[in-house]
């Protein structure tokens, strides 16, 4: 349980990481770009497949991504880049929790709950990053099969509706606003940055940087075909579809007859987005461990403090979820470009080798 | 030091202990400000009229029959609701029933007389943003009253609303007597380039009574032993929409072309009338095809291939020609006159109204957005259709 | 030396008689001394209860009576003729031998006693088990005998690379337990680790195999079961010859076996027997009931209060009608007739047989059927808690965690509905994938995902498939067969 083997880092990078990217951000983009939502999409899972390989080149090393900078820039430097890195993972989790708390509250009732019934999700965080960070892989190894089942089940539903003729006419939006779309879109994908936090526990393979990237771009293109499928069952008012994977599929004549089945693939997905969205603060307490050193007391304690604080922060920001958005999506979108492209690009440079093969 | 760390490891025993603890108390206070089934009013269907800046919901709202399921079926009481928006009316229905409306189960939105000579989207906005009104639920267009429709006694089954789903079935669109339509095909007719849309047209008939009266629950006052009619309905024609407000309205024959057209048909029949003698087609195979060119001067082209059997020929047959069914040449002409009549009327009917019944602004925009914005305003109008049908015999 | 603080046996028949009187000064210990017919002077000890005394008289007395020999300990040894027998000297071991069942026989002159196998045997038959029923297969059990447990695995595995390892455990009860492995199959550090492990045990006494788990898992305040059980030897041997260790207790007809994996439990004996495709089917029927066991009621109560979708209208409108009159909310109608089902349960396992009947008639009818009528409680509700009864016991093995899962579900799902359940499965799912016992992962082959092991798994191969024992267990020799 100490290592994630390469196998399980493809569950993540292929059925795990894409399930994050179901919710808000297809109506997002409507509303960015209108039909060409494509487009943003697929620069970003480009960019960040790209990503996915520059960090996946330092799994051969063995060592945690602190030690690496430590190795080369002394160890106050290691430390001050993942004290920043742990802030930012913490950042990055706001969107997704908040997104999944209105999820919660969408899909799992009928009438509109308060924001405490969100609670637990909390204490299942708690419980998860107490736990070494390595124990993902073996949740991988389930959580992927479980997700490539609800994924197809939620498209097999849906299909059928969609009109991809929709799509049309392409690029409309011209190309400035597609970069802008694309810029706005780049704080849900951040899974450069998280498998930054992996190094040192992920096992080499012979060319695991390649087959990542590839399975990232996979992972990239199912995302791409839920936002055809998405943007062809609703077209001109899919702006306002905004649990994009809890709508397309409610339309299959088999549900006039049996109910509402396709919630059986619906909690599915959000039973994997309950592991994927705790994933960050994982990752936060993992650098926490890092920086000021683990123990069976101490992270526990960190994991905590990290859960306690994202509560509130839930709990403050729930009803100004779009401002929220707009402020960390669209006016801060920097930092996303800063640790989830630029610093996933540059660790390349703390490979000892450079000529070794990945 | 030690004692702190004992302290702490003691946490998740007593993290766990609260837990359950807190777990108990809410299992049996339960209240997150959640509604359960025993407070819920399931609505079947909403009807929506509108009078001057009034608005009136009637939510057709099942009522569980109880222990006793030998009498099978749901009975469902109608509950009315006015206000200045819909909102209104619903928490309206709360007050008078104490029980919360959910929307969940809402399978119908009848929309009355009074409300689609206006844009209908002043109504259906609301059901469009509540997160739990599906948006796969069907929406219908009815003469006169809504609340008059929803209310009455159908003939067929314990609820107007169940009577009219039945209408809606998968069946009857297969055999082209019903368009029936989603609010969100609705929506995304209303919202897309096209700018229309349509729905089903719903009146209801009069069916004699076997009963001497049946019992009706009201909101003003519980049971009343009046005699009432059972009625029949009929959504065999479509209401044309443009810009949301109904434009035109199809007959039942113009519904089935529309339904071929549209390639929603599988098996369905149509009778062709010439003179005093009428012949009746089943329709076994059909390929509608709608195409647009917009080389030079937007022209459109439909073009309809059908497959027929004779069904009926009001006179008397041979047994082989019953068996058959083998249609003649001049058969297949009349039924091909039959079809180019109602399309020339079809097409009248939708241009005069301004509904892009084919969405063709929408398939011009899609292949060509600068021409769209050349000619949205006036492709309707300037279109000169050229529609063909070819009719063969089943052999 | 003074007999109180005596240790040994010193060759003094009075002094070494006196010190294990002192020892042994419960009354059903008695003592019976003779003499050879060269005068030497003999004393057996024995528990009354516990030793063949006709054995006794026929194997040691009777040819000692005899004997013309010297006092030296290999002499009188090979006169007797018990073929049991051995030297030991400590008195506290004599004693322990003598609680035991087995005779001790001192004599003058003599620094060593004999201790002699005559114990009585009381066993039971040995009978098929009635918590591990196969329709094909062997029907013997396990009994509460160690040495008959042991000669049934013997009689299975005759091979010299079968170790049975006898340890004593319980200060006070000093019962045999059985360290069972095959040599060369099962890894040494799994022994090693059991074995250091059950010599650590501290405890009083040990009425059951079932004490021993607590001190062999790494998570002994887990919900979860991290041993496997059985009281089939046939299944015993198969787990032995899969690399694992198992552990039988004097008294107990239940054995233990470790390294656990929760696919065991999803896994009959019978399996082996059927063909494969049946073999899976009913593997995956056992799942999908176990699922629906613990997670209908909990499902069909959120779906009530919370969420109301998950219902076809049809059936919402049929369930609204016959909770219409119910006193009680969802949550607490689901919780009452579970906690019948529980009494039930509990009593009819305990309830001599011949009132059994009147039981059946009582929780059928009484309860179901006219608590019904009466308007208590309405008849989904008994239908989801029959079926979810019935559903438990399709994997017997796991009957303690499921049916305390079911009821925690109930909770949270009365709580906060279709959402808790879920985070509540995904804790649990945490909670299964970190659990490891002996290097082996309680979800393995599932996860880690083990490809090999997954052929038998909830999926069974056909036996050509099967040709290597499982990767899970980590064993020294990975062929089973050719």
């Amino acid at each position: 349980m100490n290592r994630i083997s390469a196998r399980q880092l493809f569950f993540f990078l292929a059925c795990i990481a894409p399930v994050g990217k179901l919710v808000l951000m297809p109506a997002q983009l409507v509303h960015d770009v209108g039909n060409d939502l494509l487009f943003p999409a697929a620069i970003n899972c480009l960019l960040q497949s790209g990503a996915v390989f520059c960090v996946l080149t330092l799994v051969r090393s063995q060592k945690s991504f602190y030690t690496l900078v430590a190795e080369r820039a002394g160890r106050a430097a290691a430390k001050i880049i993942l004290a920043l890195l742990m802030l930012f993972l913490f950042y990055a989790a706001i969107m997704p929790i908040l997104e999944q708390s209105l999820l919660v509250q969408n899909i799992f009732y009928d009438t509109l709950p308060s924001v405490l019934t969100f609670a637990p999700f909390f204490l299942f965080s708690l419980f998860l990053c107490a736990k070494p960070l390595s124990c993902r892989g073996r949740l991988w190894d389930l959580l992927g099969p479980l997700a490539i089942v609800a994924f197809v089940g939620v498209l097999a539903f849906s299909v059928g509706q969609a009109d991809f003729g929709a799509l049309l006419p392409a690029g409309i939006s011209g190309v400035g606003s597609i970069f802008k779309g694309a810029a706005r879109s780049l704080g849900w994908f951040c899974d450069s940055a998280i498998l930054l936090v992996l190094l040192g526990k992920l096992e080499y393979r012979k060319g695991i940087a390649l087959r990542g990237m590839l399975f990232y771009l996979l992972g990239g293109a199912a995302v791409l075909l839920f936002l055809a499928v998405f943007y062809g069952v609703f077209s001109d008012i899919a702006l306002r579809q905004i649990f994009a994977f809890t709508k397309i599929s409610k339309y299959f004549s088999g549900i006039t007859v049996l109910g509402r089945i396709d919630f059986l693939f619906i909690y599915l997905l959000a039973f994997v987005m309950a592991f994927y969205c705790s994933l960050p603060l994982h990752a936060c307490v993992e650098c926490a461990n890092l920086l000021f050193g683990d123990g069976k007391v101490k992270t526990p304690l960190y994991s905590a403090a990290v859960n306690a604080v994202m509560f509130s922060l839930t709990v403050l920001l729930n009803l100004s979820f779009l401002r929220t958005g707009e402020v960390i999506l669209y006016k801060l979108f920097w930092i996303f470009l800063l640790f989830c492209l630029l610093l996933p690009v540059l660790s390349v440079f703390l490979r000892r080798t450079p000529h070794e093969k990945f | 030091m030690k004692n702190f760390k004992r302290t702490l490891g003691r946490i998740p025993l007593k993290l766990y202990l609260f837990l359950g603890a807190a777990l108990l108390i809410s299992f049996f206070y339960n209240d997150f400000g959640l509604v359960d089934i025993q407070k819920t009013a399931v609505i079947l269907a909403v009807g929506v009229d509108r009078a001057e800046e009034t608005f009136s919901v009637t939510a057709q709202i099942a009522v569980p029959k109880g222990n006793d399921r030998t009498t099978g079926g749901t009975s469902a009481v109608e509950i009315e609701g006015k206000g200045k928006t819909i909102s209104d009316c619903i928490e309206q229905i709360y007050y008078k029933t104490g029980w919360v409306p959910k929307f969940v189960f809402c399978n119908l939105i009848l929309l009355g007389e009074s409300l689609v000579r206006e844009d209908v989207f002043c109504a259906l906005d609301f059901f469009l943003r509540n997160e739990y009104m599906p948006d796969s639920s069907l929406i219908a267009a009815c003469e006169g009253s809504a609340k008059e429709l929803l209310s009455s006694a159908s003939a067929i089954d314990d609820a107007a609303s169940l009577a009219l789903e039945k209408l809606f079935s998968d069946a009857a669109k297969n055999a082209g007597t019903v368009m029936k339509t989603t609010l969100r095909e609705f929506a995304v007719g209303y919202y897309g380039a096209d700018e229309s849309g349509y729905m089903p047209y719903v009146h209801a008939l009069d069916q004699a009574s076997g009963t001497d009266g049946s019992a009706q629950e009201t909101a003003e006052g519980g049971k009343q032993n009046v005699a009432q009619t059972e009625k029949i309905y009929s959504a065999a024609q479509t209401a044309l929409f443009s810009k949301g407000k109904m434009v035109a309205l199809l007959s039942s024959e113009e519904t089935f072309l529309y339904a071929l057209l549209e390639n929603n048909v599988s098996t369905g029949s149509f009778t062709a009338k010439q003179g005093e003698e009428a012949r009746s087609f089943t329709v076994l195979r059909e390929k509608g095809k709608v195409r647009l060119n917009i080389d030079g001067f937007p022209s459109v082209s439909l073009t309809l291939r059908v497959v027929l059997r004779t069904n009926d020929r009001a006179s008397a047959s041979p047994v082989g020609d019953i068996t058959e069914g083998i249609l003649s040449r001049e058969e297949l002409d009349k039924a091909e006159r039959t079809l180019t009549d109602l399309f020339s009327s079809l097409w009248e009917k939708s241009v005069l109204g301004g509904c892009d019944l084919f969405r063709l602004n929408r398939t011009l925009y899609r292949s060509s957005p600068e021409k769209y914005r050349e000619w949205n305003k006036t492709l309707l109008f300037a279109l000169q259709p050229d529609f063909s049908v070819q009719a063969e015999s089943v052999n | 030396m003074n007999s109180a603080t005596q240790t040994a046996v010193t060759g003094n028949l009075d002094t070494d008689a006196d010190a294990l009187r002192r020892k042994l000064p419960a009354q059903d210990i008695f003592s019976f001394p003779f003499r050879s017919e060269r005068g030497i002077r003999f004393l057996v000890f024995f528990a009354d209860p516990l030793t063949d005394k006709e054995l006794l008289g026929e194997q040691v007395v009777r040819p000692l009576l005899r004997y013309e020999g010297t006092p030296a300990a290999a002499q009188v040894g090979e006169n007797l003729t018990a073929p049991e027998r051995r030297a030991e000297s400590a008195l506290d071991k004599l004693a322990e031998e003598v609680l035991a069942g087995n005779p001790v026989l001192l004599w003058e002159g003599m620094d060593k006693a004999l201790v002699v196998g005559t114990k009585k045997v009381f066993v039971r038959a040995i009978a098929e088990p009635t918590t591990d029923v196969a329709v094909k297969g062997p029907r013997e059990g396990f009994i509460e005998d160690i040495k008959i447990n042991t000669s049934l695995i013997r009689r299975r595995l005759k091979t010299p690379a079968l170790r049975i390892e006898m340890l004593n455990v319980g200060r006070r009860s000093h019962t045999f337990v059985a360290l069972c492995w095959l040599d060369g199959i099962t890894p040494q550090k799994t022994v090693d680790e059991i074995r250091s492990k059950l010599r650590r045990i501290d405890i009083d006494i040990l009425p059951d195999s079932s004490y021993l788990t607590h001190f062999l898992i790494s998570r002994p305040h887990s919900l979860l079961k991290q041993v496997g059980t059985t009281e089939k030897p046939d299944i015993f041997c198969a787990k032995i010859a899969e690399g694992r260790v198992g552990i039988l207790a004097d008294g107990s007809p239940i054995a233990l076996t470790l390294p656990y994996l929760l696919v065991e439990d999803f896994q009959s004996s019978e399996d082996y027997f059927v063909p494969s495709n049946r073999a899976s089917f009913t593997r995956i029927l056992r799942l999908l009931a176990l699922f629906c066991a613990i997670y209908l009621p909990a499902f069909y109560i959120a779906a009530q209060l919370f969420k109301l979708q998950l219902f076809p209208v049809k059936l919402l409108l049929t369930i609204a009608g016959s909770i219409q009159d119910i006193p009680l909310s969802p949550s607490l109608e689901m919780l009452l007739v579970l906690f019948v089902l529980e009494v039930i349960n509990e009593a009819s396992i305990r309830m001599p047989k011949y009132v059994g009947m009147a039981l059946s008639v009582v929780g059928a009818l009484v309860l179901g059927e006219t608590a019904v009528s009466a308007g208590f409680v309405s008849t989904p509700a008994i239908i989801i808690i029959a079926f979810s009864g019935i559903g438990l016991y399709a994997v017997p093995n796991l009957i303690e965690t499921t049916s305390t899962l079911r009821l925690i579900m109930l909770l949270i799902a009365g709580s906060i509905g279709t959402y808790g359940i879920i985070l509540f499965t995904a804790y649990l799912l945490v909670c299964l994938v970190t659990t490891e016992n002996y290097g082996a992962p309680l979800l393995a082959p599932l996860s880690p995902l083990i490809k090999h092991d997954l052929r038998d798994a909830l999926v069974k191969y056909d036996f050509d498939a099967l040709s290597r024992r499982p990767v899970a267990l980590r064993s020294r020799n990975k062929r089973r067969h050719a």
